[in-house]
């Protein structure tokens, strides 16, 4: 079988993409998956810090490889050989799981800004990196809204998981996300709603309405977090907090991505 | 004395815990009132010199509102006492009782109670009792009030669920404190409801989309060349990788 490549979209920035690309992948691998994660947020990359990633120990980047200056198999960073400090992210040695990092030097960042991204580059990048690190999933975190280079992710995926808080302004830029995946003939199209307040949204019924609204499958419901967002900007929340209600609902996802055709 | 009179003495709260023959040191030392429906029992501000307890017909319990119009707080009927706390603190009335139909009740003055606290240690145990009963129920009442408002606070309401509400039968002192119960209950069970309305506002309220709006982007988006090409590409993909598997 073919390596699935999932990506994790949302409308509207602030959604917490980044949070649920790493901890989900994670929750992926820890199932003993092969798993790669590839930032392609380029203008604003996050989702390193997460794995435990900074400056100095970032080597080779996304942005090398578009240049022509580094091969994919250069790119990837073992997280299950490096988890570094951090009690979540530690639960990952061994695990086979491969950051494939933005770079976060402004020069860098303003000069792919302005040149403008190799879409075929990109696209062969990505099938290369399911190739040579054998991986069962590939999860992009891409850049929020629907410029060219989340359309070409879109495209290219063959599960998307689009990402929605409950509100109006998410629900009606998701409509227009879901629209465009079917007709991009996404094989697999999931909803994930979060940051839902648990005291005044009752999950089930959001989990039927918005279902029903887009005749897709919602996967699960995260609730706003304040744990979450104290805790969860330089480890991997669920795997440190593995009993609370965020990270149940996250794990809940699993197995939407392990049983998607 | 008939044993109706007696059975209706002990009906009520201030006297429940008196024994038959001490109920009947109480109403011998009685004497039999009879008032028609408009009569004053007693006038708030009065001084305090007797209790009663109602064998037959009802009484309104009124107070005046800062107009001077009156204010009906309570009813009672047979069975229950009135009056009788402030024999023993001694202040004066605090509500006037007036009979909405004719009424005949026992009426014991605070000479005639003092003497039989004196003569009888039954009869004063009895009305301790009875103090000491009261208390407890209504502490416990307060502890439950507490307990519920802080889930409330919480936003926890499964109590309304495990908890019957108190019948709400308006009358004796005793029954302020189920009363005071019964009144938190609907409370809490009237601020559910508007939570809930409010919760299903905000989710009507999210599935608000507008599908003009909708339309117009999504065919900003496709009607390009750009994205004719990426179509295009994705299927070829996406067969060349079925292929491989």
């Amino acid at each position: 079988m073919a390596g699935k490549i999932v990506s994790i979209h949302s409308f509207r920035g602030g959604t917490g993409k980044s949070n649920v690309t790493a901890n989900l992948a994670a929750q992926v691998a820890m199932t003993g998956m092969r798993v790669g994660v590839v930032d392609t947020d380029i203008q604003s990359p996050g989702i390193h810090v997460l794995f435990g990633l900074d400056e100095q120990k970032m080597g080779k980047t996304l942005n090398d490889y578009l240049h022509g200056k580094a091969a994919i198999r250069e790119v990837g960073f073992s997280v299950g050989e490096n988890t570094g400090e951090g009690e979540g992210r530690a639960q990952l040695a061994g695990r086979n799981i491969f950051l494939f990092p933005s770079s976060i030097r402004g020069a860098e960042i303003s000069q792919i800004l302005q040149e403008g991204i190799d879409f075929n580059r990109l696209n062969e990048g990505l099938q290369t990196a399911v190739a040579e690190f054998d991986l069962d999933y590939l999860f992009i975190d891409t850049h929020p809204g629907l410029n060219e280079e989340t359309l070409l992710s879109i495209a290219t995926s063959d599960v998307l998981l689009i990402i929605l808080r409950p509100d109006n302004q998410d629900l009606q830029g998701t409509a227009v996300t879901v629209d465009v995946a079917r007709s991009l003939d996404v094989p697999n199209l999931f909803l994930l709603v979060n940051k839902a307040l648990p005291k005044y949204n009752n999950f089930e019924v959001i989990k039927s309405d918005i279902g029903a609204k887009f005749d897709a499958a919602v996967t699960s419901v995260l609730p706003l977090s304040f744990d979450m967002a104290e805790n969860a900007s330089n480890d991997l929340f669920s795997l440190r907090f593995p009993d609370h209600e965020w990270s149940k609902a996250l794990k809940s996802i699993v197995p939407f991505i392990l049983n998607a055709k | 004395m008939s044993g109706d009179v007696l059975q209706k003495i002990r009906e009520t709260n201030f006297f429940k815990e008196l024994s038959p023959d001490a109920s009947a040191a109480v109403a011998a030392k009685a004497a039999m009132r009879k008032f028609a429906p408009g009569e004053f029992m007693m006038r708030k501000g009065d001084p305090a010199d007797s209790c009663f307890v109602i064998l037959e017909g009802h009484l309104k319990v009124v107070t005046n509102d800062a107009k001077g119009d009156e204010i009906i707080i309570n009813k009672v009927g047979p069975g229950e006492s009135i009056g009788e706390l402030a024999l023993v603190d001694e202040r004066p009335r605090s509500a006037g009782v007036i009979a909405l139909e004719d009424v005949e009740a026992l009426e014991l003055t605070k000479d005639a109670f003092f003497e039989l606290l004196d003569q009888r240690v039954d009869v004063s145990l009895g009305v301790m009792r009875g103090f000491s009963h009261r208390l407890r129920f209504s502490t416990t009442y307060i502890e439950k009030v507490i307990d519920w408002s802080q889930k409330t606070a919480e936003g926890d309401y499964s109590f309304l669920e495990q908890t019957q509400p108190i019948k709400n039968t308006a009358g004796s002192d005793d029954d302020k404190a189920a009363q005071l119960l019964s009144a938190f209950y609907s409370m809490v069970r009237k601020v559910k409801a508007r939570e809930e309305d409010l919760k299903q506002t905000v989710e009507r309220l999210s599935f608000e989309i507008d599908q003009e709006r909708r339309k117009r982007e999504f065919e900003e988006i496709t009607g390009t060349e750009f994205y004719n090409k990426l179509k295009q590409q994705a299927k070829e993909l996406r067969q060349k990788r079925m292929g491989q598997s």
